[in-house]
């Protein structure tokens, strides 16, 4: 239970850096785009074709399910893993997904809440590998008093 | 266990139950059905008109319903020969462009775009269609055009779709002059992506033979933007002093800015001319997605060309040969709200019989069990959306407005609406009659039109990605049933 609890934690840190990089991709490929001399508009980037990047695009809507749905299963599996402090934790980076959602929702109408939005990615990705290091640090004292009792 | 475990386990089984029941419960309401009818989707909206006599409600189902009148009944008067008749074949496969360019998509008679049909205002126009290998089937529909409810051409509304094999005929009588285009409304998100359109023009009975009419079809083939199938610009001959009619289409999802290297006169809006509409100069023209723009621009005199810019795309009107200079991309739009001058409008909006609201929003939710950000119409999700219940002859007031972030182009069938204010403020100029109208985040629009074409009608958003990922609500004349069905039994899927 503490290892899924590590890993669900870790693998939500990674998947912030994937969303990252999704989305630089993404706007990268947009500029490189424009460069050539071709227009962007609204018909293209909902078409995700196209232009480099695009499928940034996609694999950031993607990862926003997933991580949402590995934040959910995080909370819950807290509550069984005994770890002192899991489920504070694996709270804190629920309510920081729910926050990103949010953000993105409301960033649509008013770009600026974007920059807030990626902020707030740091804040999911290292609350979720503070989560994942609550869970070493119980399994290392746990394996520390095992040890004791062995000699 | 110690009593702290036992708390500790007792509590997160709660939480456990308290997260995942609501998610199943929501995926599970979600889910659609493999039969369904849009009679039943969502609750009834009467916008404040009197409801229908008990019986009538939405719980009594299709079965007490039968035999009222059915949406296939209100199809155009048999006996009459038609005036145009048309043949169109639907095929799936691979698309030769006009510049030579091969796609995977559909054809329309072989091309894409399909042949545009022509007609003169009070023509009876008769379109066999035959649907050679089009696997999900298609149905056509006839964008702006107001036909009888019969002959929209909406899977699994007023009709089933064509299947592979199948031929369906349609006939409506031109019902007012302008430009408008044909698509397939049956897996609408692909199959109109993939070409399954073409445009159509309706003349006056006597037409201005001073202006040479030009058509500049705008669409997106696999990933890129051409016009009339040509990506970048291409001629069209053109005599110098002469006056030319640009008869632009946007069948794409998002708007698209159109402007031109001389000044330009925007003559007409979704087919209904603009009263006296001056020069324009320095500004372009959004055409929202579905709706047309008709541009009318004098060739030079001097021998050069006039550049009619649809983005990166569009033509060079002018002489052989003729060099037209380049354009950018003016900064400001044309606002419709004050263009023209005012003119009497036939339709008494201060006493309406209806009033709704369609309020667009964004949340995150499940759409037929699958997780994501969704659109909803009044804050609910698809299929939980309002059914606008109307009476024919009502006077219908619709605010629509848009709190979701981006763009919406709203589309209802079967119906001209005129814009009566934009954030409160009032149309100063020609009446903004349209069929086709973005409304931007944040804007507000009032509303109104006449119930003068009984039927079911579909009333979405023509981004149509966004209408298959549930932006899609219907008009509903009291009485009027459909026995067409949408979902996976009857292959009907119009978005």
């Amino acid at each position: 239970m503490r290892a899924a609890y590590r890993v669900l934690g870790l693998t939500i840190s990674g998947l912030v850096v994937i969303q990252a990089a999704a989305i630089a991709f993404a706007m990268f490929g947009v500029l490189h785009f424009v460069d050539d001399g071709d227009l962007l508009n609204k018909s293209l980037v909902d078409d995700r074709t196209g232009f480099d990047g695009a499928i940034g695009m996609n694999i950031h809507s993607v990862g926003a399910i997933l991580i949402s749905l590995l934040a959910i299963i995080l909370l819950i599996l807290s509550f069984f893993a005994k770890i002192p402090g899991g489920v504070k934790w694996a709270g804190f980076v629920f309510l920081a997904v729910l926050l990103q959602w949010v953000l993105a929702i409301a960033a649509f109408g008013a770009p600026a809440v974007g920059a807030l939005h990626a902020v707030n990615a740091f804040a999911v990705a290292g609350l979720g590998a503070r989560a994942a290091k609550q869970a070493s640090a119980v399994a290392a004292d746990a394996s520390a008093q095992e040890a004791a009792a062995v000699t | 266990m110690t009593l702290r475990d036992r708390v500790r386990v007792l509590v997160g089984v709660v939480v456990a139950l308290a997260i995942v029941v609501p998610l199943g419960w929501m995926w599970w309401n979600s889910r659609l059905p493999s039969s369904y009818s849009v009679m039943d989707m969502g609750y009834m909206d009467y916008g404040g008109g009197p409801h229908p006599a008990a019986g009538h409600d939405h719980t009594a189902g299709m079965d007490q319903m039968a035999g009222e009148n059915s949406v296939a009944a209100l199809e155009t008067p048999k006996g009459r020969k038609p005036d145009v008749v048309v043949d169109l074949t639907a095929r799936q496969g691979t698309v030769r462009l006009a510049d030579g360019r091969k796609v995977e998509g559909y054809t329309v008679n072989d091309t894409s775009p399909g042949p545009p049909i022509e007609a003169t205002v009070g023509q009876l126009v008769e379109v066999h269609v035959h649907n050679a290998n089009v696997t999900d089937g298609i149905a056509i529909h006839w964008h702006g055009v107001d036909v009888p409810n019969a002959e929209d051409g909406v899977a699994g509304v007023t009709q089933n779709a064509i299947k592979p094999g199948q031929d369906y005929t349609y006939r409506w009588v031109a019902p007012h002059v302008g430009t408008y285009w044909y698509h397939s409304h049956q897996i609408s998100h692909e199959q109109v992506a993939g070409g399954l359109l073409g445009p159509i023009v309706i003349d006056p009975k006597t037409p201005d033979k001073g202006v040479q009419e030009v058509l500049a079809l705008l669409h997106l083939y696999d990933g890129k933007e051409t016009v009339n199938g040509r990506a970048g610009f291409h001629d069209v001959e053109a005599a110098p002093g002469q006056r030319v009619r640009v008869r632009v289409v946007n069948t794409d999802n998002g708007p698209q800015a159109l402007w031109t290297s001389s000044p330009y006169r925007l003559v007409a809006t979704d087919g209904h001319d603009v009263n006296q509409p001056t020069e324009v100069d320095g500004r372009s023209v959004l055409v929202p997605a579905g709706g047309r723009k008709d541009l009318e621009v004098t060739v030079p005199a001097d021998g050069s060309g006039v550049r009619v810019s649809l983005g990166g795309t569009g033509l060079v009107l002018g002489p052989k040969g003729a060099k037209a200079p380049g354009s950018p991309p003016p900064t400001k739009h044309l606002d419709l709200l004050h263009y023209g001058s005012p003119a009497e409008v036939p339709l008494a909006t201060a006493g309406a019989d209806r009033r709704f609201t369609y309020s667009i929003g964004r949340r995150p939710g499940f759409f037929d069990g699958r997780p994501g950000l969704w659109w909803t119409i009044n804050g609910h999700l698809y299929p939980d959306l309002p059914m606008f219940v109307v009476r024919e002859g009502d006077v219908v007031h619709v605010t629509i407005s848009n709190h979701s972030g981006q763009v919406h182009p709203m589309h209802l069938h079967g119906h001209h609406a005129i814009v009566l204010t934009r954030d409160g403020k009032p149309v100063t100029g020609s009446p903004w009659w349209f069929d086709s109208l973005d409304v931007q985040d944040d804007q507000s629009f009032e509303v109104a039109f006449v119930a003068d074409n009984p039927g079911l009608w579909m009333d979405h958003c023509h981004n149509l990605k966004h209408a298959a990922q549930g932006l899609v609500t219907h008009l509903m004349y009291q009485g009027v049933t459909t026995p067409y069905r949408l979902g996976d039994e009857d292959g009907n899927h119009p978005e």
